[in-house]
């Protein structure tokens, strides 16, 4: 029989009822995780490295000037297992791409979904060949990949 | 008072409902893992420990009963494993409160009055978005036990006198003795972060002692580990896809007695062998730089893409 008592409570309580702490190199307490931010632009560069990946995007605003936005992901292996290599995305490469914004404004997001101009969709926390999403990254979002039609990656 | 115990009632009889409903979405992503551990089989496990000293008592009866088991070849454990397709940040994977959490038939670890306070405590500066890891943050090791929770890819190598156990997070490898040596003499035993682990063979299962352990966090925002925490795993491959590894561990500073948990790590599907462990380095890309906040949170310590006095990626 379990003894219960007040601290077992407050255990049980504590353990069952708190938020789901995401696991990676950082925690991700920097990211918007309720919000969401797309961009479309140009791939400037992707960044295909540990602990986590950056998809560098040059967007060009309203005003004509240019903004550089970076999307994180993790790294090459998890990357690997949503089917995405680096060659997905070349230097050049026209998207449109989402993701949860950085708290603070910067131009940076974790990397939810992208689009390229073909219609290829690549979402970096789906398995290959795999409908069921993967675990959360680091921001604790699992996207859902019926949300578009376009071909998922 | 009577509304406590009925929270504390559904509690109970809720958590082992919602781990258990997580444990089942996260099969769904792997090839075909074992079912979940019946409370049954769970409470059979934590409890036949309880009769022995410490844990070096039960590791060296267990290494008794295996003298007297035929030799075995030793198994193939060769390939990509992960614990992330049968497991979610919700429930166990990266040391969220793994530890801590109840069996599947909601037993709950005993723990001392400074394991409770730490977990409040931990609670509370999650609550609040306060999380920052001292030691990932920094490609640091998770260490031991957490390595075991750890998610993304890994990979044993069994050799006759020695096995090693590799996860590809900030590239710990862990290695276990199996040539009969015991541990480092006492007088020069010091605390390391995946302690000194030790073991032999029971047939094709591996059985292993670690102690030597460092004083650490479990996990994010969870208690202090001390140099006293100790463990045994016994691991095995239970069919081609699946290793189980039964866990007992001990530490007077966190427990009344020991606790068990059950880890279950899956085949990486890699039928072009592309995908491959590779190493991690945090200088390499300086985007990922992060800093503890003045509050205790995580923050970057500022992008290449936006500061162009930042250097660039180093590949």
């Amino acid at each position: 029989m379990i003894g219960i008592t007040r601290a077992s409570l407050l255990m049980v309580a504590l353990l069952v009822l708190a938020p789901l702490v995401v696991e990676a190199h950082h925690a991700a307490s920097m990211f918007e995780a309720e919000k969401e931010v797309t961009v479309t632009g140009v791939v400037k560069e992707f960044q295909y490295t540990n602990p986590h990946s950056w998809l560098l995007v040059d967007v060009t605003n309203k005003d004509g000037s240019m903004t550089t936005w970076g999307f994180e992901a993790e790294g090459p292996s998890t990357l690997m297992r949503a089917g995405i290599r680096k060659s997905d995305f070349a230097t050049g490469t026209k998207l449109t791409i989402t993701g949860h914004p950085m708290k603070n404004g910067q131009p940076a997001a974790s990397w939810i979904k992208a689009v390229r101009a073909d219609g290829v969709e690549f979402n970096p926390r789906l398995r290959t060949g795999n409908p069921t999403p993967a675990p959360a990254g680091n921001d604790g979002a699992v996207p859902s990949a019926s949300s578009s039609a376009a071909p998922a990656r | 008072m009577l509304k406590q115990w009925v929270v504390f009632a559904f509690l109970v009889i809720a958590s082992p409902l919602l781990i258990a409903q997580t444990t089942r979405q996260g099969s769904q992503q792997g090839g075909a893992p074992r079912p979940a551990q019946t409370p049954t089989e769970w409470q059979r496990k934590h409890d036949m420990v309880l009769k022995y000293r410490s844990l070096e008592d039960y590791y060296n009866a267990l290494k008794k009963e295996a003298a007297s088991v035929p030799k075995a070849p030793l198994p193939d454990w060769s390939g990509i494993w992960t614990a992330d397709s049968v497991d979610s940040f919700g429930n166990c994977l990266g040391g969220s409160q793994c530890y801590f959490r109840p069996g599947p038939g909601g037993v709950t670890p005993k723990l001392t009055p400074v394991a409770m306070a730490e977990l409040k405590s931990g609670e509370e500066k999650t609550a609040k978005g306060l999380i920052y890891d001292e030691n990932l943050s920094t490609c640091g090791p998770a260490g031991f036990p957490r390595w075991l929770t750890e998610p993304f890819l890994r990979e044993q190598i069994v050799t006759p006198d020695q096995t090693y156990l590799l996860t590809e997070q900030a590239n710990e490898i862990r290695r276990v003795y199996t040539d009969g040596r015991g541990h480092t003499p006492e007088a020069d035993r010091y605390p390391l972060p995946e302690g000194d682990s030790i073991g032999f063979w029971n047939g094709q299962k591996l059985v292993i002692h670690t102690n030597q352990l460092q004083s650490r966090p479990m996990g994010r925002n969870q208690p202090m580990q001390s140099e006293k925490m100790e463990t045994v795993e016994i691991w095995e491959k239970t069919d081609a896809n699946n290793i189980v590894v039964d866990v007992w561990l001990f530490d007077p500073r966190l427990y009344l007695e020991p606790w068990y948990v059950q880890r279950r790590y899956t085949q990486v599907p890699n039928p072009d062998k592309s995908m491959r462990i590779r190493y991690w380095d945090c200088s390499e890309n300086p985007n990922n730089d992060v800093t503890k906040t003045q509050e205790g949170g995580t923050d970057f310590k500022g992008f290449t893409f936006t500061d162009k006095s930042k250097n660039q990626p180093n590949h």
